[in-house]
């Protein structure tokens, strides 16, 4: 077994070096008299950003530039790292995924991986959804099952960049995706869940059967050496995915959107201490943001910015949030709204009242924790990959230009090269 | 007699109380000062006076005596615009007391079904769009019927149907490609194909047309004898002559590139009246629409449900259109985020990254859509004797940190920011 693992590990580490020759760009890049948002380390005022190795290697006013180093002038432009959206369906299918993330066949569908549903027409560098995408500075996407199930399946963490998802894959399984208070579907076939109890119940019922699978495993490692006879329990890939949640190996992620369903979610993740509870869209989190922030649980705002409450008031749902200490993150729920619009999602939250920072954090760095990358993406600091958005203005701005797209040190957009492609 | 009493007191306190309001609407003058104005029609006015009487702008400019009786609202460092225009929308058909009632999908030809009579004035979202600065819809029924209904349209304001109504019918609602097709095709019937919904509407017209005839016949007859009885009067066909005559727009709704054909291959062979609406490969056949003159109603997004024939959208759809010479209304796509009705002055901004002119991308969503939808004599633009539909904003409409401060419907003030 032991050997197994570290034949594993080795081909692991061996996969991890191809891709370090496929994408890994060797050129060194030099980015000079570019205002540098660096999203973690504040903002530097006519700053250079080195690129090595498809790392940034260094980022600062005076840093050296190498001899060998090929340079580009961005004077008068801001830079910021790749943007990330931390919801999206990009990709699922060929006719934009109207169902191609939504098993209906049962609610209950944990052992689903989403990137066995992502069309290459999705990915495919020549395609519309993909190189609009980029276009517009996000380098990395959130890949996630529909909202059809109650508990949809797994989500992968895609970089734009490559031909197949294998290629893409940054993070796979990111997280568990579950959906509350979505029964229409099965309540019009008379089919569990109809009710709101019964979508709770599904999740619970999921998390006891994983328990008991857990024990049937543990039974069998204790009994293996001196009963010969004894038998594994039979392999249940449902099991195995909800073990990764039960033994806190991957978040949850949960689609809300009313006050009840929220605090559903907040109290399955209680009840079976989930290792990491973020929730989509959550219309009504301003209505319970303490008990939100108290937890640490995250929202991923979007793609209805704002709404109102009982009085007619405006709410702006990620304002609110920040203001009650709760992390968020912005998506677009692409194609909802389409994948490229990720930034002008940040501004609509800007125009009602968020900090300009809080909105480029939700689509950079706070992203890249909710994976687990924050070492790798999400802000621009040296060692992390040289993902990086040049635009010619305010990053908010509707008229502002993306000049250039950088992922992993490489240019993967350049206004100059596509004009008029778009 | 106490009742007697009674009711002539409720009477008297009725006239009393309604000559009240009437008197204070007879003196009811507004003045806006110091703006920047953009009346749209005509170049903009520094520092510039509106007058509004009676609802009704009365006189715009920079040197305009205030009347000393006015009500005055002081617009400095703010810009004045026309009210904004959505000009295809089910805003107050999907409220939150039920809904979905844009789609009488019984038959797939309904075009004696009226939009007014689907409209809930309590309808929030009206309110919603309201604070944004959107003072007037054209109502619409939806896609899932080949000929849906008629449209309307509506100012933001009132509390019953009839208030709000600025024009109905408005036009008549026509959608080809998937909406009809999966509405009807998933049940085996009529119509399931693209070709199934040309002829739905091919069969409408022609039908249309034998009873127009049939009553120019009996009118000619009638005229020597007036005892041969009318023919049977046709709620349906009655609207279909109206549109056949060209006294009816039609608003045909294709996204698809051969569905946009088929609407101008349509249009061709009746000689309707017709604004297309969607239209997201209209780029690729710009010139088609501008030869035929026929207006477009566009988003420069492909969202929602339709997101299957809007894949080939582009940006700058808006831009090509109206460098070859067609047209153009921009509108919402009733969707979250960016593409909220909320949000329709980014969405023109949006156009205007794509490579539209910037006064063509403000007029889209005022005068132009006025002039398509039929009301251009009474708003769409800051013009003596229009309607005072006024946005108050503390800045260029088009920029994202923009808000709007203020509302005017009619001269009334239906929104003032208070957050």
């Amino acid at each position: 077994m032991k050997k197994f693992k570290r034949f594993l590990i080795l081909c692991f580490l061996f996969l991890l070096e191809v891709s370090f020759f496929i994408y890994g760009e060797n050129e060194t890049i030099a980015i000079k008299n570019v205002k540098i948002l660096t999203v973690t380390r504040g903002i530097i005022e006519e700053g250079t950003i080195l690129i090595e190795n498809g790392r940034i290697s260094a980022v600062g006013q005076g840093v050296e530039i190498p001899n060998e180093a090929s340079l580009i002038h961005a004077s008068g432009c801001i830079i910021t790292p790749g943007l990330i959206d931390s919801h999206s369906h990009l990709g699922l299918g060929p006719s934009g995924g109207v169902t191609e993330d939504n098993e209906m066949s049962s609610a209950c569908t944990p052992q689903l991986r989403i990137i066995d549903s992502i069309h290459p027409e999705g990915m495919e560098p020549h395609s519309h959804s993909f190189r609009d995408a980029v276009s517009q500075g996000v380098t990395t996407v959130i890949a996630r099952p529909g909202s059809g199930n109650v508990i949809g399946g797994q989500s992968a963490a895609l970089k734009l960049r490559g031909k197949t998802v294998d290629d893409m894959i940054l993070v796979f399984p990111v997280d568990m995706k579950m959906a509350m208070g979505r029964k229409g579907y099965y309540a019009s076939k008379g089919v569990l869940p109809v009710t709101k109890m019964g979508t709770a119940y599904i999740v619970r019922n999921a998390m006891v059967e994983a328990m008991d699978y857990k024990l049937a495993l543990e039974l069998y490692e204790k009994k293996k050496d001196k009963d010969k006879n004894a038998k594994p329990p039979d392999r249940d890939l449902k099991n195995e995915a909800m073990l990764m949640v039960l033994n806190r190996d991957i978040p949850v992620h949960i689609h809300c959107s009313p006050v009840d369903d929220i605090m559903t979610a907040v109290r399955l993740a209680d009840e079976f201490d989930f290792y990491k509870l973020s929730l989509a869209h959550a219309e009504e989190s301003y209505k319970v943001a303490d008990e939100l922030a108290k937890r640490g649980v995250i929202v991923v705002v979007g793609p209805r910015m704002i709404t109102f409450d009982d009085k007619d008031n405006l709410i702006n749902i990620a304002e609110n949030l920040v203001k009650h200490g709760v992390e968020i993150n912005i998506m677009t729920d692409a194609d909802v709204v389409q994948q490229e619009y990720l930034r002008f999602q940040a501004a609509i939250a800007i125009k009602y009242g968020l900090a300009p920072e809080e909105a480029l954090k939700a689509i950079t760095i706070n992203p890249a924790k909710l994976i687990g990358m924050e070492k790798r993406i999400g802000s621009i600091e040296v060692g992390k990959d040289a993902d990086l958005v040049i635009f010619d203005g305010d990053p908010f701005d509707i008229q502002t230009k993306v000049l250039k797209v950088f992922i992993d040190g490489k240019i993967v957009y350049d206004l100059e090269k596509e004009r008029g492609l778009q | 007699m106490k009742f007697k009493f009674l009711c002539v007191l409720c009477l008297f306190v009725f006239i009393a109380g309604n000559n009240a309001i009437q008197a204070e609407k007879d003196s009811n003058k507004l003045v806006i000062k110091n703006g920047y104005i953009v009346p749209v029609n005509a170049d903009p006015i520094e520092e510039g006076i509106i007058l509004i009487e009676n609802g009704i702008i009365k006189d715009l400019g920079k040197n305009i005596p205030i009347p000393e009786e006015a009500e005055v609202i002081d617009a400095s460092k703010n810009w004045v615009l026309p009210g904004f225009i959505e000009s295809h929308s089910s805003l107050g058909t999907t409220g939150q007391y039920g809904g979905g009632d844009t789609d009488e999908t019984y038959n797939p030809d309904t075009a004696q079904m009226k939009i007014i009579d689907a409209i809930n004035p309590f309808d929030k979202n009206f309110l919603y769009a309201r604070t944004a600065g959107i003072t007037t819809i054209m109502a619409a029924p939806g896609r899932k019927n080949v000929i849906g209904g008629q449209t309307a349209v509506l100012r933001l304001m009132g509390k019953t149907v009839n208030q709000m109504t600025l024009l109905s019918p408005a036009g008549l609602k026509i959608s080809l490609g998937e909406g009809p097709k999966s509405t009807y095709g998933s049940k085996g019937r009529l119509p399931s194909t693209r070709m199934g919904s040309a002829y739905v509407i091919r069969k409408a017209m022609i039908e249309a047309k034998e009873y127009s005839q049939k009553w120019n016949e009996y009118k000619e007859k009638s005229k020597k004898n007036q005892d041969i009885p009318p023919p049977k009067r046709d709620l349906r066909l009655e609207v279909l002559s109206l549109a056949l005559d060209g006294e009816l727009t039609v608003f045909i709704e294709s996204y698809r590139v051969d569905d946009i054909m088929t609407a101008l291959r349509l249009i061709d062979e009746f000689k309707l009246k017709a604004v297309l609406v969607g239209c997201a490969e209209g780029y690729k056949v710009a010139e088609e629409i501008a030869i035929r003159k026929i207006p477009v109603v566009i988003s420069p997004f492909g969202i929602g449900p339709r997101r299957m024939e809007t894949k080939e959208i582009k940006i700058s759809n808006a831009a090509v259109l109206s460098q070859k010479g067609v047209k153009i209304v921009l509108k919402s796509d009733e969707s979250l985020g960016m593409g909220n009705i909320r949000e329709l002055p980014l969405i023109a901004a949006l156009a205007v990254k794509g490579g539209l002119d910037r006064k063509t991308a403000l007029r889209a969503i005022t005068l132009t859509a006025a002039e398509v939808l039929g009301v251009e004599d009474k708003i769409g633009s800051l013009e003596k004797g229009k309607e005072g539909n006024i946005v108050i904003s503390d800045g260029d409409p088009f920029h994202y940190k923009t808000r709007i401060q203020r509302v005017l419907i009619q001269g009334k003030t239906v929104y003032q920011k208070s957050y």
